[in-house]
């Protein structure tokens, strides 16, 4: 059985360049793109989501714009899903870290400054927005304290290092309860970390090819992995085997996210298509094709209180944000 | 002492006192034996020489001048070459490593000769000076033109060229120096040279050197319906030996200048497509076939815009008109399964430092869809060369095909 999605909402041209990455909060999507500004959109009106016409006047407003925040573009960003605490790593080398003000709206908190070329790659952060993990070019995890980040920091202190093999770290996750980090890396090596002990806990083959995405399931019981490989790979992060092997893209897989009940799985490839996954029966649900340009980065949106279907969204080199949800009634 | 000076590579000394024999050379140099004795090959390792020479040519000028404010002591210039390299005379043999050949020039110079000697090689270093600073290529033949009448002849820039490049113990090409043109055209053109010669290039699938421009009256582009202007000689001599080019050298020109380009390779491309008396005023569009990897882009950009360094200042070899033909991140996508395993290869951390810097730079700040290019080779770490295209049947002319100009059909 498919299921059906809606395209409810496109904001063209959302950047003037290739939009690499998002980010989630409770009420904002956050998107980065080869320009200088971050976009902060608002998500969390709620109002239009059981509104079934896709002409809506823009349900997703432009809550805020971090002018300039990196110089050559920014290609990654995340955020604590609980909010509150928000990072960017730009083109020059420098990685931003951004808090909110009882306004919701974001400050520039501070900045650990790239001097040393590569040093830092993927971002992602713990659920509450303590603990910030980095990749770097020769395959670390850096492991930063965002308490200790205020001002600028030339050689900010990292908590805990990962050391792998040495391929380029392209990609990195932190697990919901905040006990694991995995990193994929450009020689198809996936790895997860546990992070009291900060020893390596599995190393997971089966990829071989560049891994572009990795990312833990909401009950961090599962770990997906997905690159050029052109297949997604489901772990098992407790006994490290491999559970399954998502099969259909025809091109490399870009960017991966579990919904908030890890029921779905939504992949985005490079040719520009998304897929749902369910991954209860292990298979593809749905594909949407919007343009055949890369799609960078996909996303599910929290999803309001008052919201009857989950809503996700989808980036990159059509430099839109496109906003889907499932049809009702199917 | 010489003996100590061979040891430390020393190539440059200055006496405190010139009254004074015995005193003691002060080296201004550290040892560059080190830095020689690095494996060959890798460009991380070209740009550490290129740093090298930089530093060793700004501290003789700085000596230099040194001199001049202290308006006394002197300084002595040791050029060494290798046995059987002919230098012009002056020689002191230094019997301590009979290897090598030793000229000493001395600053101020003390006869008419030796301040001559003296302004050649300082002319020839503050050329090199600027090519390595730029990142281009200059010819010896570029160098004699600059300032033919102190060089004299040729074979007198070509002398210290080679001299410089063996005292500094480095390859000439870490001079960025070439020996004479290294550029290549084939294609459906002529040229009338001064002498009143005519060279059919078309009588010549495989091409020919770029002639010198000060040779060439002018330039028969008639039956030229566009330009392509390709990165590296492999390439060039691959589509010049396809079928495809058959037809397409009734109606194209192909050039290269076997990577950055010289200036011999951009006045003659400046010639072709800008319109001028020369050649007849034509203007064919210009493509550019270049890697898909950020020395591409910057090659690209070198014959677009000029070296970065003087891109802002007015270039008359420019070419704004000019457009990028290849390779794209598409035709690495649309040839991902057949050239995953040739080609296609990951940036190393001297290419991400470099597309890093060049997303900096003035001359692709208009550029979008070069600087999109070097994103996505950023963020996918990745990069694809032009051989990609041989590993797909066809993908050469394919990609001729679908990027140049449709051929005007003649009505019959």
């Amino acid at each position: 059985m498919s299921k059906q999605y809606l395209q409810t909402h496109t904001v063209p041209q959302a950047h003037p360049t290739d939009i690499f990455s998002l980010a989630v909060t409770p009420t904002q999507l956050i998107s980065a793109s080869g320009s200088s500004s971050i976009k902060v959109h608002s998500t969390g009106a709620g109002t239009t989501i059981h509104n079934d016409s896709a002409e809506e006047e823009n349900p997703f407003p432009e809550a805020q714009v971090l002018e300039k925040a990196h110089p050559l573009g920014c290609h990654h960003v995340c955020a604590a899903s609980e909010g509150g605490v928000l990072a960017s790593v730009g083109f020059e080398g420098d990685v931003k870290l951004w808090a909110a003000g009882e306004d919701a709206s974001w400050a520039e908190k501070g900045c650990i400054k790239g001097e040393k070329a590569g040093e830092h790659w993927a971002l992602a952060m713990s659920s509450e927005g303590k603990f910030l993990v980095a990749t770097t070019h020769d395959g670390r995890v850096n492991v930063y304290d965002t308490t200790q980040i205020n001002g600028e920091v030339k050689a900010a202190q990292t908590i805990t290092q990962f050391e792998t093999k040495g391929s380029f770290g392209t990609c990195v996750d932190v697990s919901p309860n905040g006990e694991m980090t995995a990193s994929g890396h450009q020689n198809g090596s996936v790895y997860i970390f546990n992070n009291s002990t900060g020893k390596m806990a599995h190393s997971l083959s089966g990829l071989v090819k560049p891994v572009r995405a990795v990312a833990f399931s909401p009950a961090n019981k599962y770990l997906a992995a997905a690159g050029d490989a052109q297949v997604i790979a489901i772990y098992d992060t407790t006994s490290g085997e491999q559970v399954t092997t998502l099969t259909g893209h025809a091109s490399w897989i870009m960017s991966l996210s579990w919904n908030f009940s890890g029921e779905y799985l939504l992949s985005g490839s490079y040719d520009g298509k998304a897929k749902i996954w369910s991954f209860e029966r292990r298979e593809c649900v749905a594909t949407q094709t919007e343009s055949e340009k890369c799609l960078w980065a996909v996303k599910w949106l929290h999803k309001a209180a008052n919201a009857r279907n989950e809503m996700f969204v989808t980036a990159g080199a059509s430099k839109s944000l496109s906003f889907y949800r499932e049809a009702s009634g199917t | 002492m010489a003996q100590e000076l061979a040891e430390a590579s020393t190539v440059f000394d200055e006496k405190s006192d010139a009254s004074d024999p015995e005193t003691p050379y002060t080296r201004i140099e550290p040892s560059i034996r080190s830095l020689v004795a690095r494996p060959p090959g890798g460009n991380a390792i070209d740009t550490a020489i290129q740093g090298t020479v930089i530093s060793k040519i700004e501290s003789i000028f700085e000596a230099m001048v040194d001199v001049l404010l202290k308006e006394r002591g002197q300084l002595f210039l040791v050029l060494t070459s290798r046995p059987g390299l002919q230098i012009p005379q002056g020689i002191v043999i230094d019997t301590a490593s009979p290897s090598r050949h030793a000229q000493h020039i001395c600053f101020p110079g003390r006869d008419e000769n030796e301040a001559w000697r003296l302004a050649v090689v300082t002319r020839i270093l503050e050329l090199i000076h600027e090519a390595v600073r730029n990142n281009i290529t200059i010819s010896k033949r570029d160098i004699y033109y600059r300032d033919p009448a102190l060089f004299g002849r040729q074979s007198n820039v070509d002398k210290y060229v080679d001299t410089i490049a063996c005292t500094f113990g480095v390859p000439r090409s870490a001079l960025q120096v070439t020996a004479a043109a290294k550029g290549l055209v084939a294609g459906a053109l002529s040229f009338c040279r001064r002498n009143g010669d005519v060279v059919d290039v078309s009588g010549d699938i495989e091409g020919i050197l770029v002639p010198n421009m000060n040779d060439i009256l002018s330039i028969n582009v008639t039956r030229v319906e566009w330009i392509l202007v390709i990165e590296k000689e492999a390439t060039f001599r691959s589509i010049a030996a396809s079928n495809a080019w058959k037809t397409l050298s009734t109606h194209g020109v192909m050039i290269t200048a076997k990577g950055y380009p010289d200036i011999a390779t951009r006045s003659m491309l400046s010639l072709l497509s800008n319109p001028s008396p020369r050649n007849g005023f034509r203007s064919p569009p210009v493509h550019g076939m270049m890697d898909f990897d950020p020395d591409g882009i910057a090659i690209y950009s070198t014959y677009k815009h000029g070296s970065k360094c003087t891109a802002h200042e007015p270039d008359e070899l420019q070419l704004p008109q000019m457009k990028w033909l290849g390779l794209s991140c598409d035709h690495m996508l649309r040839n991902a399964d057949s050239c995953a395993e040739q080609g296609l290869l990951t940036l190393s951390l001297r290419d991400r430092k470099k597309a890093q810097k060049m997303l900096e730079w003035k001359a692709l700040a208009n550029e979008d869809d070069l600087q999109t290019s070097l994103r996505s080779m950023l963020m996918l770490n990745l990069k694809g060369e032009l051989q990609i295209l041989d590993a797909v049947p066809d993908g050469m002319s394919n990609l001729l095909r679908c990027g140049l100009p449709k051929r005007e059909v003649p009505w019959v």
